[in-house]
């Protein structure tokens, strides 16, 4: 699920960026450090949308780096269980697949996809029905529902499973190229 | 009484299956064995189930509840989505716009109330079933429970566990990620590299910790007992669901609608000899649909020999149908249809606006209202028994017209019953008369129709005669 929320951080700004653009110098080096980075409890940052304020900077001895303390609002992607997500396909395998939805990595065992997909071993390993009409392989979208999350402090993964109603397959890539 | 019996019944269960336990006292409150309270909540449903909208104080005052404790329970089933409640600020003038909607409904059988004349602005709470939504609640609670103990039989949404045969290390499936290898399509090993297998029959991965086999098979049979005892013990709630299913639903509408309803149909009960024109009084709202009066209780028996007990008869055993009111000459023999859905209090309105002027003239002083009333009812019961035997002569005679290929006589059938339509309010009472008498004695044939048809023809003229016959069936 996605959120915009407003996150604060402690920006280090060394002193050769201390000038007229100091401020643009400080922004820019947030994005490059925050956005992509995941931090458990708020998911993934996605994106930067704005800067809320910037507090006064302090002065580290020694160092002369400046301390600033900015709060900024960001998008930020967080799975959640039970949540339905649709996800990319990335590699898949005797115990299952592993799917992408964004940043997040998805893995979907093979007991959580439904009974008369068979896993096929090949050139292009997929899981498909018995009558062939719907297929799994690297690059498929599907549809899914995370079932659990681990949440680590820079990581999130989950597993997901297909197998419930309107699960699976959305489009197959096979089918349309 | 109808069709709102399954429903009342469903609620019945339901209320026993799902609220038999729920105490509505806080967590923080001492549990004494005198603030137990648990029951209530059956207590309270099933009484409303034998009324429709009720003003919270009154209901609490039929319970000898608090009004606190039974608006906090009632508080809950909103939450629950079993009740729908209404408040609004009304002064005594508000109030007895309500009792006299109770009154209306509830035909002359009072309960303990009193008039409440208050001066002040109170806010009134009312609350009424919604069967609607109590039947997809009930379904929606079974749907989950039957679900989330399947999920759990079938490990189906539980994280799949891998073991390493070598040294026994156990993974998750959340730590796919770091297992899978490159070279190959298994899960290794951190520790020892060996290939990973999947663990089959495990279950409610929820309890990670314990990973014992004993446990976990007991746990397997626990489930399976449970859910093998859901389905004994709910049985009957799921029988009835599945009765109710194709039933309409009883709607009672807002709680200003209902008054509304109530009300006019209440007027034209207790004859209004003023508005003695029908037309403008009931008619209006009668076909629409007049409310049922504390449905579940108000039964009026009438004990009548003969002709009544047949249509009784007939009456209860057809009586599984939609709640509607039916106007008269709608109501055919095939039809299933309940006491309400023949207008009983509709018809009464009706009756009642002519009887009671009629009475009005040699009885005003010494019968009551009630007495009025009740005369009404038997009235239209035996009315409602000669109706729908003559109906279904009727058909069977247009049927066997059919059969024999007389168009032209079952048009004229038809015609009949057309005719009835238009002309209705004072035929009625005399086809009542006509038919009672024609239908014992008369076998039905092709003849009997045009018989039939006869008389309604000249029916309008014959209209007085008729009371006279009404008065002697009440006091014979």
């Amino acid at each position: 699920m996605f959120f915009h929320i407003v996150l604060e951080r402690n920006m280090q700004l060394h002193p050769r960026h201390f000038g007229r653009d100091l401020r643009d110098k400080l922004v820019a080096k947030l994005m490059k450090d925050v956005e992509g980075t995941c931090s458990g409890r708020h998911g993934f940052i996605v994106a930067i949308t704005g800067i809320e304020s910037v507090g006064k900077g302090l002065i580290r001895d020694g160092t002369g780096f400046v301390t600033f303390p900015v709060k900024y609002q960001c998008v930020v992607f967080r799975p959640f269980k039970g949540e339905i997500l649709e996800a990319v396909v990335t590699m898949v395998n005797k115990m299952g697949f592993f799917a992408e939805a964004g940043p997040v990595q998805i893995f979907v065992s093979n007991h959580l996809i439904p009974d008369d997909m068979e896993f096929q071993s090949g050139d292009i390993p997929n899981y498909t029905t018995s009558d062939g009409s719907v297929k799994i392989q690297k690059d498929s979208e599907v549809r899914l529902k995370i079932i659990g999350t681990r949440v680590d402090a820079t990581e999130i993964f989950c597993i997901g499973t297909i197998k419930d109603d309107f699960l699976g397959v959305i489009s197959d890539p096979g089918a349309t190229s | 009484m109808g069709s709102i019996e399954p429903f009342n019944r469903l609620v019945k269960l339901a209320a026993r299956a799902f609220y038999d336990d729920i105490t509505t006292k806080g967590e923080n409150q001492p549990k004494t064995g005198r603030s137990d309270n648990r029951g209530i909540a059956v207590v309270i449903l099933d009484a409303l189930t034998r009324r429709q909208w009720v003003r919270e104080e009154d209901l609490a005052k039929d319970l000898k509840l608090h009004t606190k404790q039974l608006r906090r329970t009632l508080r809950f089933f909103e939450e629950e989505k079993l009740v729908t409640r209404d408040h609004r600020k009304e002064t005594a003038k508000g109030a007895k716009i309500y009792n006299a909607a109770v009154a209306a409904t509830a035909d002359g059988q009072q309960t303990g109330r009193e008039g409440d004349e208050k001066l002040k602005m109170h806010t009134h709470s009312y609350c009424c079933l919604d069967y609607a939504q109590i039947y997809d609640v009930v379904r929606y609670r079974l749907h989950r429970m039957k679900k989330k103990l399947k999920d759990e039989l079938e490990s189906k949404n539980t994280v799949q566990e891998y073991i390493c045969p070598n040294c026994s290390k156990r993974y998750t499936a959340l730590d796919a990620l770091r297992l899978i290898s490159p070279y190959d399509e298994y899960f290794h090993c951190e520790s020892c590299n060996g290939v990973l297998v999947a663990e089959s029959d495990k279950l409610a991965a929820q309890e990670l910790g314990d990973g014992d086999d004993n446990a976990r098979r007991r746990r397997h049979e626990n489930l399976k007992d449970m859910l093998t005892k859901m389905e004994e013990q709910l049985k009957p709630l799921i029988d009835q669901l599945a009765r109710v299913k194709d039933l309409p639903v009883p709607e009672f509408g807002s709680l200003q609608a209902w008054e509304l309803r109530a009300n006019a149909a209440g007027r034209s009960v207790n004859g209004d000899l003023n508005a003695n024109d029908p037309s403008k009084s009931s008619q209006g709202l009668g076909f629409g649909g007049t409310p049922m009066p504390y449905v579940g209780e108000t039964k009026v028996e009438v004990a009548f020999s003969g002709i009544d007990q047949k249509g009784e008869n007939v009456k209860s055993a057809n009586s599984s149908a939609p709640m509607k009111v039916l106007p008269p000459w709608m109501i055919k023999e095939g039809m299933n249809l309940t006491k309400e859905q023949r207008g009983e209090t509709k018809v009464e309105t009706k009756g009642g606006s002519l009887t009671a002027s009629e009475l009005s003239d040699d009885k005003k002083s010494t019968t009551a209202n009630d007495d009025a009333k009740n005369i009404q009812d038997e009235y239209v019961k035996a009315y409602y028994a000669a109706l729908l035997m003559r109906q279904r002569e009727q058909e069977e005679a247009v049927k066997k017209e059919q059969e024999s290929g007389n168009a032209a006589m079952s048009n004229e059938a038809y015609n009949t019953s057309t005719e009835r339509q238009v002309g209705m309010k004072s035929k009625r009472e005399d086809d009542y008369e006509g038919d009672d008498n024609e239908w014992e004695e008369a076998p039905p044939t092709g003849g009997t129709t045009e018989h039939f048809k006869v008389k309604d023809l000249n029916v309008e003229a014959e209209a007085s005669e008729d009371d006279e016959d009404d008065i002697d069936w009440e006091e014979g």
